[in-house]
């Protein structure tokens, strides 16, 4: 017997493009959900432009940024600057439940399908519109790229060197927190939904999200006047915490030492070493005041071993240290093997790739992904047809109009 | 909207953000501390840089909308007022290491066999099992086992986390939407569910286009700064402005506008308005094609332009004349940020000591059931009474017992 999933039945229909928007919807996917997702192929989605290409060559349907994002829905490629484009958006929105866009504020107004007409069409559904600085408010237009956003919600100047101009995180900070508050939402409202039978309208702005995971220092910035920075590695509480050279090319161990009992542990990994007999080195403040020495004499002993040898030795002795992986080493990770956390997807233009699983486990039932990505278009016909429910006729009618992009 | 709902939050510092989201979308969220305090009270910054159990901004930030209660777990009252809390309850959450609850008696098994239909949450660094799952963890050692450190910091330094805690930031919001996704299941099927959150896989989440680019590509991203790369060119970023850094990726139409910007305002030849065709300056790149002014030249012109200028005054310019600049906004910008403010995003908040302060709020705006603060993070034990009283009845000795704790 199949496994019972979740979301089974639930309907979305996802206007939304590149990360916030997909990715939230992906989650309701993979766990039983039918999503269509619509798209244009003028401008195709961001997403689908940017790498990583199977093996390194471009192609829509050849990266895996749109790829991971999207499996387990069907899509569409509709001309919503067509009036027979339109009326088949409008066809989607009375049958879904949920309804998501990520354009520029005011874009689905005009496009004749905002929330007015939304509810008009379907009056119990639940539409989000998602966009980095929220759909009102004097800078509401700001269109840009997940880069533009980490700036802006304060996540480049606390990433990188203090000595040096912000590095940043890996590029769009904000598409990697906002999905999972629009996804906690989105499962909110539909149970509202069940037990009311009310939908509404969720507007979030992605800067609004990104803060709260910066809460505690913007509380005590408000009293104190204090700006946190960018600091390396480094902890105002903790010492050594860093990454440390290894042997190999850039090959790094990140070892933290959160109180006294783990640096005894570190000295014992390293063979009790003359230098950390040091008693300046046996509380924290020591620890903080001398960090240079330390990280130093700590440097010669991680860079005569593998990353993962010192990851083993500290770990042993109830250190947290870990191997700074790259995707090649995700691959290879043992804990990652045992969680089955990577599932292997056949797509019809990449061949079998890897793909990331989902962040939790329920027991029970296998989260998926169940299918991968649509190819640009793949489902135009099911979706009129099957979904629906258009007859032969009315799907040529719709197509000779000018509804499919 | 989740006002039937009641969540029994048994988290330290791991997870206490997944109950603020439930509690911030309208569960009743009851936070259960041991007699000495959740650990996360322990942790900075503090009011008056005083370390106290009242006076963690760590405590105060994650905690809200939660009514707030002691119980002594090594206590038969204290385990006997938890067992009668969840049977009213439909989730718990917890932070504690793999199988230490079970070894208390008090594991997902304890739990359905009190309620067949609760929903069990558990967030770790690397999941309930394997062979990691003893291992201790850190955050720093997280961002570095989960990929994201090896995309961030400078190519000559080492690779760096973000300098404020992440981690398990993410696992609790992601534990959240793992609570409702499996509360989702147990109205089908009528049984108990079991969340399984691992930290590390959250942060790999975070890598975005990378976390499995090598399979792909049959090569690793790596860290490279602010730079990002268009075919074999490198474009940096991050430039430095009159009062701090903005953000551009000078390409397409926004490209074409600065160099208006740079013709009048002399800092390159007039020539420079023909000398491309600006909006497809970057394809050219893309395509490794001729160009009649190189990248270089190209970010030299955006330097020269930002210097003198403050990032508000090219956030405004870029604005009103369609060119995305972002400004490296720190904790000061934030706070005076035009958007937020007048997005009514601030909420006022009374703190532990009595001071007034500007807090974040919360993280979107619903038409039917807006989301509101009820109430701000609790004193330890703050709802003892009303909770052990008023729902499970007990007497005021009994309370006592339960709690490990003098009554307020």
């Amino acid at each position: 017997m199949p496994d019972t999933l979740p979301f089974e039945g639930l309907k979305v229909a996802d206007f939304s493009w590149v990360g916030v928007g997909p990715i939230t919807t992906k989650y309701l996917a993979d766990h039983g959900a039918t999503v269509v997702r619509v798209e244009a192929n003028n401008p195709l989605d961001i997403l689908r432009v940017a790498g990583p290409f199977k093996d390194g060559v471009p192609g829509p349907d050849r990266t895996q940024f749109f790829a991971d994002y999207n499996t387990s829905k069907y899509g569409i490629t509709l001309d919503l600057k067509n009036p027979a484009g339109i009326e088949v958006a409008h066809r989607l929105i009375a049958w879904t439940d949920v309804f998501a866009e990520s354009f520029t504020p005011g874009t689905v107004d005009d496009l004749g399908i905002g929330y007015g007409t939304a509810s008009s069409l379907n009056p119990s559904i639940i539409m989000l519109s998602t966009c980095l600085m929220g759909q009102s408010g004097p800078t509401a237009s700001f269109a840009g790229f997940g880069f533009h956003a980490g700036a802006i919600a304060g996540y480049y100047e606390i990433t990188g060197w203090p000595d040096l101009p912000p590095d940043g995180p890996w590029t769009a900070y904000t598409d990697t927190l906002s999905p999972r508050f629009l996804a906690v939402t989105l499962m909110a409202a539909l149970d509202h939904r069940r037990r009311t039978g009310k939908g509404q309208y969720i507007d979030a702005a992605q800067l609004e999200m990104g803060l709260q995971f910066l809460a505690p220092q913007l509380i005590d910035h408000g009293l104190r006047g204090r700006s946190i920075t960018r600091n390396g590695n480094r902890s105002d509480v903790m010492a050594p915490h860093g990454a440390f050279p290894c042997q190999g090319e850039d090959q790094w161990c990140a070892i933290a030492v959160e109180n006294d009992r783990q640096w005894a542990g570190l000295r014992r990994a390293m063979g009790d070493s003359d230098w950390a007999k040091d008693e300046r080195f046996d509380n924290a403040a020591g620890r903080l005041a001398h960090q240079d020495e330390i990280e130093s004499m700590l440097s010669e002993w991680t860079h005569a071993r593998t990353p993962r040898a010192v990851m083993d030795a500290l770990l042993s002795e109830g250190v947290p240290a870990g191997v700074v992986q790259r995707s090649s080493d995700l691959q290879q990770d043992p804990q990652l093997a045992h969680r089955g956390f990577f599932r292997n997807l056949d797509h019809p233009e990449m061949g079998t790739v890897p793909y990331p699983g989902h962040q939790f486990r329920i027991s029970g039932y296998d989260s998926g992904p169940r299918t991968p990505a649509p190819l640009l278009g793949q489902h135009n016909e099911y979706v009129l047809k099957e979904i629906l429910g258009m007859t032969e006729e009315e799907m040529v009618d719709a197509v000779v109009a000018g509804a499919i992009a | 909207m989740l006002s039937p709902y009641t969540v029994l939050d048994l988290t330290d510092e791991k997870g206490e953000l997944a109950g603020m989201v439930l509690g911030d979308l309208g569960a009743d969220v009851i936070k259960v501390e041991p007699p000495s305090g959740s650990p996360s009270r322990a942790m900075g910054p503090f009011l008056d840089d005083a370390p106290e159990m009242e006076r963690s901004l760590q405590y105060f930030a994650f905690n809200r909308n939660k009514r707030g209660i002691s119980l002594d777990l090594e206590a038969e009252a204290g385990r006997e007022a938890l067992f009668s809390l969840v049977e009213k309850a439909d989730f718990i959450i917890e932070s504690a290491r793999p199988g230490e609850m079970a070894g208390r008696g008090l594991g997902f098994e304890a739990m359905r066999q009190a309620n067949p239909r609760i929903v069990y949450v558990a967030i770790t660094p690397f999941g309930q099992d394997g062979p990691y799952a003893d291992f201790p963890a850190s955050d720093l050692t997280l961002a570095a086992l989960g990929g994201p450190m090896s995309l961030q910091g400078h190519p000559d330094r080492p690779p760096v986390r973000l300098s404020l805690p992440q981690a398990w930031l993410h696992a609790s919001v992601e534990a959240a939407v793992g609570a409702l996704t499996a509360h989702a299941l147990m109205l089908r099927t009528d049984q108990a569910q079991f969340v399984d959150v691992s930290a590390q896989t959250a942060m790999i989440w975070t890598m975005l286009q990378g976390m499995v680019a090598h399979s792909v590509q049959g090569r690793d991203f790596n860290r490279r700064g602010s730079i990002v790369q268009l075919g074999t060119v490198n474009v940096q970023l991050v430039h430095e402005c009159a009062d701090g850094y903005v953000v551009i990726f000078p390409i397409g139409g926004a490209l074409a506008k600065m160099v208006e910007w740079w013709v009048r305002d002399g800092i390159v030849p007039e020539d420079w308005l023909t000398a491309e065709d600006w909006p497809m300056y970057h394809v050219k790149l893309l395509q490794q094609q001729p160009v009649a002014h190189t990248i270089e030249e190209v970010l030299d012109a955006v330097g020269a332009y930002v210097r003198d200028k403050t990032k508000n005054q090219l956030l405004e310019q870029g604005l009103a004349e369609g060119v995305s600049i972002a400004p490296v906004n720190n904790m000061e910008d934030l706070t005076r940020f035009r958007q937020l403010q007048e997005r009514g995003f601030w909420l006022t908040a009374p703190l532990p000591n009595g001071q007034v302060a500007q807090v974040p709020g919360i993280f979107a705006n619903l038409s039917e059931t807006p989301m509101k603060v009820h109430r701000w993070a609790p004193k330890l034990g703050e709802h003892t009474g009303e909770v052990l009283g008023d729902l499970l009845g007990l007497a005021t000795s009994q309370i006592a017992a339960a709690s490990g704790r003098a009554l307020e």
